[in-house]
């Protein structure tokens, strides 16, 4: 589905360097809905948006045969200026998709109601969460990039999240990051670990998990 | 999967929609504003010129003769300037993967080359109504003047905003270099009017190349003794080549 071929990841901000992958090849299996841990500034976020294909690596190739979606759950792509519904309407051109469906998709599904009609920004991060979601749940994917969505938004606002990815989940997959260990188990077939700019896949979740513990603690 | 140019051309055409919203969407008429505004400013320093006396360095109208040179310099300084935070300002963009470097720029420049098209067609209109001024004698050859000098400032604003992205600083030392290019561009004088040594070193601005054709369309009897169409074309596409390859060169290093 998304392959990495001897793919090298470095930062340099203000003369300190960060390395994010040294040299990853790999393979993200097809049909699979795959956790990625790891701790706070492993550069998961990045290896996320490389998967995306929104950053480009220092050296390597990524190859992605499958429609994949921008790393959701943030709102970094909106313009404060513009409503909610414009916001909408210009990731539906970028896409190609019916503007108005797409509105009409995300007014149902985000629930802002009126809100819809306002800049982005007099929303709250919750009302952001909601749209950036409803947004990217319009498109249709094969493999959603989720990174950390899950906690934002109230219970009633999640479990419809959840809902809609057991309807998404049937037709695509997803690549998720987050720091909870249920919302992994409950998503996720197989897990991978970023530590030091090696990325190890694990057969189970259960066997991640327990080595993301153990790294934590060392 | 469909082609790539249809899917830039979808994405583009996005943005430019975007790019207006976000630029003139907080007032009411927005876009409106973004035409009349400059046009209303033009008019205002031609009163002034006007007011004091001032004769045309050619023709009858001096707002005519003033705005054959604002407005194309107007165009040109506005890209050059524009583009060069093009990027940085919409980084937020990029995480869309669909969205690329040269995307922004792209559609920058569609948006203030077409805001410009349309602010010359209002201002002209008024003049021509307003000052009794003649109508362009060749229409095609001050588009392709305006098209010529839209593409230069493309190239100049590419190749600010790596310089930019490289050293943050440039935006302050690009702002003091281009500041004499209002007096060294030909907007109120007519080059040939100066001694022959002065007009060789104002021949060396491609800008002043870009001004002197759009009056010679203009007007259908205005000889420009400094004109040289290659030279302003030659420095064009250097330019757009330069930036667009350093910008290419350069991408990595974005953040």
């Amino acid at each position: 589905m998304i392959e990495f071929h001897d793919v090298r990841k470095t930062y340099q901000l203000k003369g300190v360097r960060k390395t994010i992958l040294t040299g990853l090849t790999a393979r993200f299996p097809k049909g699979k809905n795959i956790g990625i841990l790891g701790h706070n500034g492993a550069g998961k976020s990045t290896l996320m948006r490389l998967i995306a294909g929104a950053e480009l690596p220092d050296s390597g190739r990524i190859k992605r045969n499958v429609k994949v979606s921008w790393p959701l759950g943030f709102g970094g792509g909106f313009a404060g200026k513009m409503t909610g519904i414009e916001n909408v309407r210009f990731v539906a051109r970028m896409y190609g998709e019916d503007t108005e469906r797409m509105v009409e998709f995300v007014e149902d599904f985000s629930e802002l109601g009126p809100s819809m009609m306002l800049p982005i920004q007099t929303y709250s991060s919750g009302m952001k969460a909601r749209l950036a979601f409803g947004v990217s749940m319009a498109v249709n994917f094969k493999c959603y990039l989720i990174d950390e969505i899950t906690a934002v938004g109230d219970a009633s606002f999640r479990r419809k999240c959840d809902l809609m990815f057991e309807t998404k989940l049937k037709h695509a997959n997803i690549i998720m990051i987050s720091h909870s260990e249920s919302s992994i188990k409950k998503l996720c077939d197989t897990a991978c670990l970023l530590n030091n700019g090696r990325l190890t896949f694990f057969d189970t979740v259960d066997d991640a998990l327990a080595q993301h513990r153990k790294n934590q603690l060392a | 999967m469909e082609g790539i140019v249809a899917t830039q051309a979808r994405v583009i055409g996005a943005l430019v929609l975007r790019e207006t919203r976000v630029v003139f969407g907080d007032t009411q008429l927005g876009y409106f504003w973004a035409i009349i505004n400059p046009a209303l400013g033009t008019l205002v320093l031609v009163l002034i010129f006007s007011s004091v006396g001032r004769s045309p360095a050619f023709g009858t109208s001096f707002a005519l003769f003033f705005a054959t040179g604002i407005l194309p310099f107007q165009t040109y300084s506005k890209l050059s300037n524009g583009l060069m935070t093009a990027i940085s300002s919409s980084r937020g963009l990029l995480s869309y993967p669909l969205v690329k470097e040269t995307d922004l720029l792209f559609s920058k420049y569609i948006l203030v080359t077409l805001t410009y098209l349309m602010i010359i067609v209002v201002f002209f209109t008024m003049i021509i109504l307003g000052d009794d001024a003649p109508l362009p004698a060749r229409v095609e050859e001050c588009a392709t003047a305006f098209t010529a000098l839209s593409l230069f400032g493309f190239g100049v604003g590419v190749t600010n905003a790596v310089l930019f992205r490289l050293w943050p600083t440039w935006r302050q030392v690009e702002s003091i270099l281009s500041k004499p290019l209002f007096f060294l561009s030909g907007i109120f004088y007519v080059p040939g009017d100066f001694p022959t040594h002065i007009v060789k070193i104002l021949a060396w601005n491609p800008i002043l190349h870009g001004i002197e054709w759009f009056r010679e369309g203009y007007y259908g009897n205005y000889d420009s003794i400094v004109l040289s169409k290659t030279y302003l074309l030659t420095c064009t596409f250097a330019l757009l080549l330069f930036g667009f390859l350093s910008e290419r060169l350069y991408r990595k290093k974005s953040i």
